[in-house]
């Protein structure tokens, strides 16, 4: 890293080792690079985005260690050694769409794009454990990430079609499927 | 997002901390959440030399621990807004901290932010800063050789300001147990959720045979620091809940500002109608308990 003339001599640089969607990942960058630069710059994830940097727009949603945090506002340092999920990380094993990335694809849940990988975070964590919040409780959720374009619609109605995806899914693959309509 | 380059230190303990505090003075600023810290960097208000980061420090000690004892709660300075919202030993023991938490920005902000980030930011709309200051808290901060009390409302200078020395840190923060009798209410009020609160109020009232016989009111959001209503709290001594609405006279001792949020006299007006409110609530919760 030369972007700003340091070196790891002088204590501006470090090595970071995150696991990123599956894939261990090793990068030195700047101390001061928050999660999302390292992701965006370093490891040349793209999908989250920079929106407001104070932590509220939250298209720069990721989860770490399962839950979700505005990667703007963590150094990567501080998180070293943890698990990273960003949008594109919620497909399936194989590399295909996840339930969530199809059903915003199904349901027009973006327009310009730029908040939707926030908005699956987001969603993912709303789901996580086989969650089945309310409609309701899904619009206010949301309240944290922030959406000019498509009046947030299409992105409720998603993420109820892929909350009803995985329960079919969990029926057919012999899990009771009331683990999924129990949750709280 | 393109900050100046900075250098990184990790403590391993709150005491090391303070020791690169005293050896880099003002160069220095200290990370836990980094909900507060972070968009002060990102917007090019803060550009520190060195950050260290204290939020893997201290593990399994003081600062990550929320327990009772004694008739009071104590919280950790590194517990999260997120655990502190639905911990069972909080809620059971002072549940108004934990409303309060709930209310704290969004899922994100909630899952990294600290109580002792957000306490030694002392935003004046910050929801702990505000029920710290209603409940009487009392703080433990050290500088790693010297650890002293200081009670919220001493604590609480004035915007962005606190009592704590430049090599010390919040420890913890010490509340007590809501007694036999108390009802307890907060509510705040913002353009959005998640936003800054315009106003936001807090109240914890005992009453006993329908009258009022203590309480303690506090306001956020309408000064440049919590401010615990006294006038407010003498004039409900010994009223019903259907009295205390009447005895509420004008909030004094605050100093609104007006900005694009909103007008000095709106949030004054705000102010009113919540201190209102949850009066009215913690008296229900009262007479409940």
């Amino acid at each position: 890293m030369t972007d700003d003339g340091s070196t790891a001599a002088n204590g501006r640089t470090l090595a970071v080792h995150l696991t990123v969607n599956g894939r261990p990942i090793t990068r030195v960058a700047g101390a001061h690079f928050t999660l999302l630069r390292w992701l965006r710059d370093a490891a040349g994830l793209t999908d989250p985005k920079y929106g407001c940097g104070e932590g509220i727009c939250g298209s720069c949603a990721v989860l770490v260690d399962g839950v979700p945090v505005s990667s703007c506002l963590v150094l990567a340092a501080q998180v070293d050694g943890a698990d990273v999920v960003t949008a594109s990380g919620l497909c399936e094993p194989d590399g295909s769409l996840g339930s969530l990335q199809r059903a915003f694809h199904e349901r027009h849940a973006a327009q310009c794009g730029f908040c939707t990988p926030g908005m699956l975070v987001a969603a993912a964590a709303m789901l996580a454990g086989g969650s089945t919040p309310s409609r309701a409780a899904i619009r206010s959720e949301l309240h944290g990430n922030l959406c000019r374009c498509t009046g947030y619609g299409p992105i409720v109605d998603a993420i109820e079609a892929a909350m009803q995806a995985d329960a079919r899914q969990a029926g057919q693959t012999g899990q009771p499927a009331d683990v999924a309509a129990e949750a709280p | 997002m393109f900050t100046r380059p900075f250098r990184f230190e990790r403590a391993e303990r709150l005491a090391d901390a303070s020791d690169l505090l005293r050896l880099h003075g003002d160069e220095a600023k200290v990370i836990a959440g980094g909900q507060s810290l972070m968009p002060l960097i990102n917007l090019g208000l803060a550009a520190p030399q060195l950050v260290i980061d204290i939020s893997r420090a201290d593990q399994g000690r003081g600062a990550r621990v929320i327990s009772a004892a004694d008739g009071y709660l104590t919280i950790g300075a590194l517990v999260t807004h997120a655990r502190l919202a639905v911990d069972e030993v909080a809620a059971g023991q002072q549940p108004l901290l934990c409303a309060a938490a709930a209310r704290i920005g969004n899922s994100r902000v909630r899952n990294r932010g600290t109580l002792g980030g957000s306490l030694a930011h002392s935003d004046p709309a910050a929801e702990l800063p505000l029920v710290m200051v209603a409940l009487g808290a009392e703080y433990e901060v050290s500088n790693g050789e010297r650890t002293r009390p200081v009670r919220a409302e001493e604590f609480h200078l004035g915007f962005l300001t606190t009592a704590l020395q430049s090599d010390e840190l919040v420890v913890s923060a010490r509340v007590p147990s809501l007694g036999p009798g108390w009802g307890w209410a907060f509510a705040e009020f913002s353009r959005r959720d998640g936003d800054f609160a315009l106003a936001a109020a807090a109240a914890l009232i005992r009453s006993s045979d329908g009258a009022i016989i203590e309480s303690r009111v506090a306001v956020g959001g309408v000064s440049d620091r919590p401010i615990r209503l006294a006038d407010i709290e003498a004039a409900l001594s010994g009223a019903t809940a259907q009295e205390a609405s009447g005895r509420i006279g004008a909030i004094r001792g605050i100093s609104p500002v007006s900005d694009t949020g909103a007008s000095a006299a709106y949030r004054e007006h705000l102010a009113q109608v919540l201190v209102r409110r949850v009066i009215a609530e913690a008296c229900q919760r009262s007479e409940a308990a």
